[in-house]
């Protein structure tokens, strides 16, 4: 029988980075597939390339035996690819039946629409789906579930053969997921190849047939039946590096009362239950599968979202911090955000706009008034310390490499002589020696009394910077881990946590 | 169950504006019994007609998340070529008014054209509108009126249909349902709405959002043109500065009538109930003979109290639909 879907030997690089080394991957009609790995593992990319919105460096990608080149998702969509994205893509406003008929609304612009025609054609998808809801009901009316559910059907509408779903139960409570999980084999039963990319193993075994595991790019198992796999064969594919050796030594445990505290912390953004503590000199890591809600946690700690129960304390005081700025003036909290360009780093400023602007309230002179040489004065040693590569501190930050840029991110909380420094995601989208010398960086600011909380998806650097590691899974602490920098033993216990427990 | 029918009622976007039309024309005429007099209900309805096309024009292009600032300069360049055409050419009145449709729709095409193809956003872009169509109007007429309207035309703008209810309102209410129709059944109109509801969603689904930009910037030209031929045939000349002020209360009265800023949703009859209000405020002022500041601050407090209810909606509904959505 010919594959639905077949990709064999695709690689896709992107500057600086193997994103995808010969990878294969193959569906066939009537089961259900799954793609996993960490994070970075490459099963976004290779969505993505199977979705046309990446073209491969190499390999190609068959439809029913006939290769296809897709240049973009409607392209895809035409050759029977449907995906159904982590994101939601519904219009809120908009009634279910005309989502799911979005693009076939009438033949022209100045078509009227034959209602009728859209809501019995929904009705027949929705009845597919087991969706028991009136076609006509505005999708903001429905519970993520049904959204999902609704996308499905979009995607099914448009006569596609093959499915892929990416981490749909994410959001989805476990009642709702045994719903979507009996409609997924009912389309299976039917001819549909369904893709199915979740990071809940339970899930994993209890639907899918076939199972491909990405590791760093490449296929540490391609389209292998579930047959007498465990999960423990799975998690092993899944972290399976050889035995890493960090080159630090475990550091000692400083005895210093906590410098923040969370005990029992609720949040509205969906924590719930967070305990954790960071002392002075302690590097605290906070690993977790990306959705786990731990960079909500850091902007929680800096006051932008409400806290619902429990207790905040900084410096062994109930404190209630307001806002980031609150955080920062107040209590010396610093956020080095995932997200340089957008949260962490005003690109169309200049270095030193950037990195002096955590200083200017305290330096600003009678008036408020700014001198360009004052706040150069007061961040220079810093920039010099981190070797900055820029050709002058007037330069504008966009300009400058992603390495040099994080350098900045970091170096403006430095300048600020914060006191608990929280890092999210350091090293994404930097090179190997830049990582090198921010964990260095890290290492030397807890040596020097700074609290850090580390926030990475990424297992090595995780087990070469932290000295604890709290995991977090779906809003709340699952464990915690001694960091004794022996990989395999830190790792396993890790993905313990995060699997061991039935998806609440 | 109460709750659920007040809820209802409070989604209802015209509801809340047509409550307080109602009110306010009761208070006025309280105070002021001569406020529904005939001849004041024939005035306020000639301006309510004017500014519903007016509004209708801005409410399309809030439709698809945009914004017109040009709306007035095309609606005064459209005011002054078709008194040119009628004055100068001795254009007959229909196929004046039919070459001025065209001249709006091909200015407003051109500022959807340069927005789709630069991907500039629409405020800059008819924000030069503005000057270029307003440089080329002053340009024509060199600051002058057209005075030689033909009588039908000013018969148009100033005759009484039946009773106190002028001309006038018959191309709004035909525009009025059109623009109903086009948001509630026309391909186009729910493209409109989709892309202002969510571009990317849209443009995902296989959505041509280039075209469906330049579409809302044509459809919105249409309108300002007509809304600038009413007030000539109103005003019984071809005035260059009509349009000039037009922009804060074509955005107020789809605001207040429950149209979301960003895009996405808009109500027809709300934009009615707004532009009612606004009209009667206006009209308050004549009648009190109270200072005209105090009108900016009504409309400007309007405007707030519009937008804190559209907000209240939208934190309610994030609500419903959970922080993970």
């Amino acid at each position: 029988m010919t594959a639905a879907l077949l990709v064999s030997h695709v690689s896709k690089s992107f500057p600086g980075v193997r994103a995808l080394d010969d990878v294969s991957l193959t569906l066939s009609a009537g089961s259900i597939h799954a793609l996993l790995g960490e994070n970075g593992a490459g099963k976004s990319t290779l969505i993505k390339i199977i979705t046309g919105i990446h073209k491969p460096d190499m390999g190609e990608v068959r439809v029913n035996g006939e290769v296809v080149h897709l240049a973009n998702p409607r392209q895809a969509g035409a050759a029977g690819i449907g995906v159904v994205h982590q994101e939601r893509n519904l219009i809120n406003r908009f009634s279910i039946a005309e989502n799911i008929m979005l693009e076939r609304l009438g033949q022209h612009d100045l078509s009227v629409i034959n209602y009728d025609h859209i809501h019995a054609e929904a009705t027949k998808w929705l009845k597919l789906l087991d969706l028991e809801v009136d076609c006509r009901m505005p999708v903001s009316r429905l519970s993520v579930a049904q959204m999902q559910l609704v996308e499905i059907g979009k995607a099914l509408s448009l006569q596609s053969r093959v499915l892929l779903l990416d981490e749909p139960t994410a959001s989805l409570t476990e009642n709702e997921s045994k719903v979507l999980f009996r409609v997924l084999r009912k389309l299976a039963d039917d001819g549909v190849a369904l893709c199915f990319v979740s990071h809940k193993l339970e899930e994993v075994f209890e639907i899918c047939d076939t199972v491909t595991v990405l590791r760093d790019g490449r296929n540490a198992s391609e389209s292998q039946s579930m047959n007498g796999l465990v999960r423990a064969d799975v998690v092993k594919m899944m972290i399976g590096r050889a035995e890493r050796i960090s080159r630090r030594a475990p550091r000692p445990k400083p005895d210093a009362a906590p410098y923040l505290e969370l005990k029992g912390y609720a949040s509205a953004a969906g924590h719930s239950n967070i305990s954790l503590a960071v002392r002075p000199g302690e590097i605290l890591g906070l690993y977790g599968l990306v959705g786990a809600g731990r960079s909500e946690l850091a902007k929680g700690i800096l006051g932008m979202t409400r806290r619902t129960a429990g207790e905040v304390l900084v410096a062994g005081r109930p404190t209630d911090i307001g806002s980031a700025a609150d955080a920062l003036h107040q209590h010396g909290i610093g956020y080095v955000s995932e997200d340089r360009k957008q949260e962490g780093l005003i690109l169309l400023h200049s270095v030193l706009g950037n990195v002096g602007i955590t200083v200017w309230r305290k330096i600003a002179a009678s008036f408020g008034f700014l001198r360009d040489q004052t706040v150069v004065d007061h961040t220079s040693p810093v920039l010099r310390k981190l070797e900055v590569k820029t050709p002058s501190i007037y330069q504008t930050i966009g300009n400058l490499s992603g390495g040099n840029q994080q350098k900045v991110s970091v170096a403006k909380w430095i300048a600020a002589g914060v006191k608990l420094l929280i890092i999210d995601e350091p090293s994404v989208g930097i090179d190997i020696k830049t990582k090198a010398y921010l964990h260095d960086l890290v290492h030397e600011l807890a040596a020097n009394g700074t609290a850090v909380l580390l926030i990475t998806s990424d297992m090595p650097e995780m087990v070469d910077v932290a000295d604890r590691i709290v995991v977090m899974a779906g809003f709340e602490v699952r464990g915690e881990v001694e960091n004794d920098r022996n990989y395999q033993r830190v790792s396993r216990s890790i993905m313990g946590y995060i699997h061991d427990r039935k998806a609440a | 169950m109460a709750n659920i029918v007040l809820t209802r009622a409070f989604d209802n976007d015209w509801i809340g504006p047509a409550l307080v039309s109602v009110f306010a024309i009761a208070v006025i005429s309280f105070f002021q019994p001569s406020f529904l007099t005939p001849f004041n209900i024939f005035v306020l309805l000639s301006a309510i007609a004017v500014n519903m096309l007016v509004a209708l024009g801005q409410l399309v292009i809030v439709g698809v998340g945009q914004m017109n600032l040009a709306l007035g300069s095309i609606g005064g360049l459209v005011a002054i070529s078709f008194g040119a055409m009628m004055e100068l050419w001795g254009f007959p009145p229909a196929a004046a008014i039919i070459c001025g449709l065209l001249i709006g729709a091909a200015a407003g095409m051109a500022s959807g054209f340069v927005i789709a193809r630069t991907g500039i956003s629409a405020f800059i872009i008819t924000l030069a509108g503005l000057q270029i169509f307003k440089g080329i109007n002053l340009g024509i007429t060199e600051a002058q009126p057209f005075y030689g309207i033909p009588q039908g035309v000013k018969d148009f703008g100033n005759l009484s249909l039946i009773g106190p209810i002028p001309w006038l309102v018959v191309p709004t209410i035909i525009a009025s349902i059109a623009v109903w129709y086009l948001f509630a059944r026309l391909r186009i109109g729910r493209y409109i709405l989709a892309i202002g509801g969510n571009r990317n969603a849209a443009e995902l689904s296989g959505i041509n959002v280039n075209a469906t930009i330049i579409w809302a910037h044509a459809i919105s030209g249409v309108l300002a043109a007509a809304a600038g031929m009413m007030l000539v045939a109103r005003l019984q000349l071809g005035h260059p500065t009509i349009g000039d002020d037009w922009l804060i209360s074509s955005f107020a009265a789809p605001v207040i009538g429950g149209a979301i800023l960003a895009g996405g949703h808009v109500s027809v009859p709300g934009t009615f109930f707004g532009v009612v209000i606004i009209a009667i405020i206006t009209q308050a002022l004549v009648v009190f003979a109270i200072d005209p500041f105090v009108v900016q601050i009504v409309l400007g407090g309007l405007i707030l109290w519009a937008v804190g209810i559209n907000r209240l909606r939208e934190v309610r509904v994030s609500k419903l639909l959970g922080q993970k959505a």
